[in-house]
C-alpha cells in the first residue's frame, strides 16, 4: 500500500514537472501579450509530431529529436503569433480567446487530416532501463524526462532573471507602454514570447509522446489543465505556476490511484473550484 | 427612435412574421426544417448568452453545461417518472436557473479570463459527470427514447407536437416568449444596471448599484434560459449524450453572440441562424470542414470584431456610431 503511495507521488511529481513546461508558456504568453492562448495545447501536439518523425525519418536519437521539435515549433509559434495574434493584442480578452480557438480547432483538425487518429508512440530508447529504489520503480526514460524538464524549467527561470532580454520580458509584463517608452522593441518581446512558449510546449509534447502516445488530440484536454495550473499558482508568477503544476500531478494521480479513476480528468477543476470556495483571490494571494 | 421610422419598422415586422411563419410551407422537406428548429434552439442559446455576455459583460465559457443540465433533467424527469413535457420543461428551467445562481454567487466574484476560464472548467465538470454518474445520465450511452411533448387541448384546439413542423412552430413560441422576456429586462431598471456594470463596475458600485447582484441575476436568467432551451432540445431529438454538451458547444454558442453582435437582441439571433445554416454548406468540404471553420472564426475575429450587426449598423448608419441599445 505505502509502495503504490509512493509509486503515486513519484509518478505525480513527473507528470508535474511536465505540466509545469506547458503552463509556464502559456502563463508568459499571458503575462505578457495578455492573450489566453487556447491553441497552446496543439503548439505541444505539433511540438510532439516533430520529435516523433525527427526520430522516424531521420533516425535521430531521441535527445536531438526534442531539440529539432524545440527549434522548429518555436519558428512555427513565431509566424502564428506574427501572422493571427498580433493585429489583435490589445482588444477585449473575448476575442483573443475565440481567436485561439478557432486556431486550435483549425490546427488539430490540420493534423487529424494529415496524420490520421491513431496513436503513435515516440520511442526514446530509454524505457528499456530499468531501476528499482526502496521498491519503487522507475525507468531511465521517465528519469530522463525529469531530469529534463527540471533542467528547462531552470533555464527559463534563469533566462527570465538574468538575461537582457528576459528583464525586457519582465518589463512589458509589468507595463506595456512604459517599457516601450524605455526603448525595448515590443514586437521583438512578442515573438520572442511566443518562441519560448512553442519550444517549451514541443519539449513536453516530446516527453508526453515518449511515455504515452502521440496523436492529433491530445492537445485540447492539456490546455485546459494547463489553465487550471495558471490560475491556480497566479497569472504570470513562475513560481506559482511550478508549484500550481506539481500540486495538480499529484492530486491527479493520487485521485486516480485511491479515489476513482474514472474521474481523474475531473480532479484539478474541482480542485480549483474548491479553492475558489475557500480562497477567492488565488493560491498566491492578490493577482 | 424617431416617429418616423415607426411605420418603417412595423412593416418590416410584419414581412419577417410572414416569412417566418411561412418557413414549413416553403420548405417542406425534414432536413431544412430541422436545421430550422435547430436555429430556433441556438437562437435562445444565443440569446440567453448575450445577456450575460452583451448586456452584463461577463464572458461564461459554461453555457453548454447548463444546456446540457436542462437537457438531462427533463428527459430524465420525464422518462423516470413519466411527468409530460410541459412540466418537465419547466421543471428543468428552475432547476437549471437555481444551479446557475448557486454557481453564480460563487463564480462572480472573479472577473476577465478568470471567470471564463473558471466557468469553462465548469462546463468540462459537468460533462465528465454526465459521463461517469452512469446509475443516472447513463454514460456515454446517453439517454434514448425521450417521449414527444404529450397532446394537448387547449380553449377548444387539441394540438400535438410530432412532426419537424409543430416542433418549428413551438420553438417559434419559444424564441418570440424568449426575446419579449429579454426585451423588458433590458429595457428595465435591471438591464440599466446591468449595462452599468459592463460599462464600468466600480463606478456602477460607487453609484448605488448592487453588482454582485446584477451579475448573479444575469447568470440566473441566462442559465434557466439555457435549461429550457435543453429541455426543448431532448423531446425534439429524442436522444441526448454528454458529447453534444461540451465546452465545444459552449464556444460555439459565445461565437454566434459575437458573430451577430452583442448587446442588441437582433445579433443573437442572426448569428445563431447564420452559423446553423453555414456549417451544413461546409459539409461538402468533408474532413476539412473544421479546419475550414477554424480558420474563418480567425478571419472574422480579426476583420469584423463587431459582429455582422454592428458592421452593418456601421454601414448603414454612416453618420456615426450609434449604438442601438433597445
Amino acid at each position: 500500500m505505502t509502495t503504490i503511495f509512493f509509486q503515486q507521488i513519484l509518478n505525480g511529481v513527473i507528470q508535474g514537472c511536465i505540466y509545469a513546461l506547458i503552463a509556464l508558456g502559456l502563463s508568459l504568453v499571458f503575462g505578457i501579450l495578455e492573450i489566453a492562448n487556447f491553441a497552446h495545447g496543439e503548439f505541444y501536439m505539433i511540438g510532439a509530431f516533430m520529435a516523433l518523425f525527427s526520430i522516424t525519418f531521420l533516425g535521430v536519437p531521441f535527445f536531438i529529436a526534442m531539440i529539432i521539435a524545440m527549434i522548429g515549433m518555436a519558428f512555427v509559434a513565431t509566424v502564428i503569433e506574427r501572422v493571427v495574434f498580433r493585429p489583435i493584442v490589445g482588444k477585449p480578452l473575448i476575442n483573443s480567446m475565440l481567436l485561439s480557438f478557432g486556431l486550435s480547432t483549425a490546427l488539430a483538425n490540420l493534423a487529424l487530416y494529415f496524420f490520421k487518429a491513431d496513436p503513435r508512440k515516440i520511442t526514446s530508447g530509454l524505457a528499456s532501463y530499468r531501476f528499482s529504489f526502496l521498491g519503487l520503480y522507475i525507468t531511465g526514460e521517465r528519469i530522463a524526462i525529469l531530469v529534463l524538464s527540471v533542467f528547462l524549467v531552470l533555464l527559463l527561470a534563469w533566462f527570465i532573471q538574468y538575461t537582457r532580454t528576459g528583464k525586457a520580458m519582465r518589463a512589458v509584463a509589468q507595463d506595456r507602454t512604459a517599457a516601450q517608452l524605455a526603448g525595448i522593441n515590443i514586437r521583438r518581446i512578442y515573438s520572442v514570447t511566443f518562441a519560448i512558449s512553442g519550444a517549451l510546449a514541443a519539449a513536453a509534447g516530446t516527453m508526453v509522446g515518449a511515455m504515452f502516445f502521440v496523436n492529433p488530440e491530445m492537445g485540447f484536454t492539456v490546455v485546459l489543465k494547463s489553465f487550471v495550473i495558471v490560475t491556480l499558482g497566479g497569472f504570470g508568477k513562475i513560481k506559482g505556476v511550478i508549484f500550481a503544476a506539481i500540486l495538480i500531478g499529484l492530486v491527479e494521480s493520487l485521485g486516480g490511484g485511491f479515489i476513482s479513476y474514472a474521474y481523474k480528468d475531473a480532479y484539478p477543476f474541482l480542485l480549483l473550484i474548491l479553492l475558489f470556495i475557500l480562497k477567492p483571490e488565488g493560491l498566491a494571494g492578490g493577482k | 427612435m424617431t416617429v418616423k421610422r415607426k411605420p418603417y419598422i412595423l412593416l418590416c415586422i410584419i414581412a419577417v412574421l410572414a416569412a417566418l411563419l411561412g418557413i414549413p410551407r416553403l420548405f417542406s422537406m425534414d432536413y431544412y426544417l430541422h436545421i430550422f428548429v435547430m436555429s430556433e434552439i441556438y437562437a435562445v442559446l444565443a440569446l440567453s448568452l448575450s445577456l450575460l455576455v452583451g448586456f452584463t459583460g461577463q464572458v461564461s465559457m459554461g453555457h453548454a453545461a447548463f444546456y446540457g443540465m436542462g437537457a438531462y433533467a427533463s428527459a430524465i424527469l420525464s422518462l423516470r417518472l413519466g411527468l409530460s413535457f410541459w412540466v418537465t420543461f419547466w421543471m428543468a428551467g428552475l432547476l437549471v436557473g437555481t444551479v446557475a445562481y448557486l454557481i453564480g454567487r460563487l463564480v462572480l466574484r472573479l472577473r476577465g479570463h478568470v471567470l471564463a476560464i473558471t466557468t469553462a472548467f465548469f462546463c468540462v465538470l459537468v460533462t465528465v459527470v454526465m459521463n461517469n454518474w452512469i446509475p443516472v445520465t447513463n454514460g456515454p450511452m446517453g439517454i434514448t427514447g425521450v417521449p414527444s411533448p404529450s397532446p394537448f387541448s387547449l380553449f377548444g384546439v387539441h394540438a400535438v407536437i410530432e412532426t419537424r413542423a409543430q416542433y418549428y412552430y413551438l420553438g417559434l413560441l419559444f424564441v418570440a416568449c424568449v426575446v419579449y422576456f429579454l426585451w423588458r429586462i433590458e429595457s428595465s431598471r435591471i438591464g440599466d444596471a446591468m449595462i452599468a456594470v459592463r460599462e464600468n463596475e466600480e463606478l456602477a458600485k460607487s453609484i448605488g448599484i448592487d453588482t454582485m447582484k446584477s451579475k448573479v441575476l444575469a447568470f440566473t436568467i441566462s442559465g434557466a434560459l439555457a435549461g429550457l432551451a435543453g429541455a426543448f432540445y431532448a423531446h425534439y431529438i429524442h436522444f441526448i449524450s454528454p458529447v453534444t454538451f461540451t465546452i465545444n458547444e459552449s464556444i460555439n454558442i459565445l461565437v454566434m453572440v459575437i458573430f451577430g453582435g452583442m448587446s442588441t437582441l437582433f445579433g443573437p439571433i442572426l448569428g445563431a441562424v447564420c452559423l446553423t445554416i453555414l456549417p451544413e454548406f461546409l459539409r461538402m468540404a468533408g474532413e476539412l470542414r473544421l479546419v475550414i471553420y477554424g480558420i474563418a472564426l480567425i478571419v472574422f475575429i480579426i476583420w469584423m470584431p463587431m459582429g455582422i450587426w454592428g458592421t452593418i449598423q456601421r454601414i448603414l448608419l454612416p453618420k456615426g456610431p450609434e449604438k442601438t441599445q433597445g
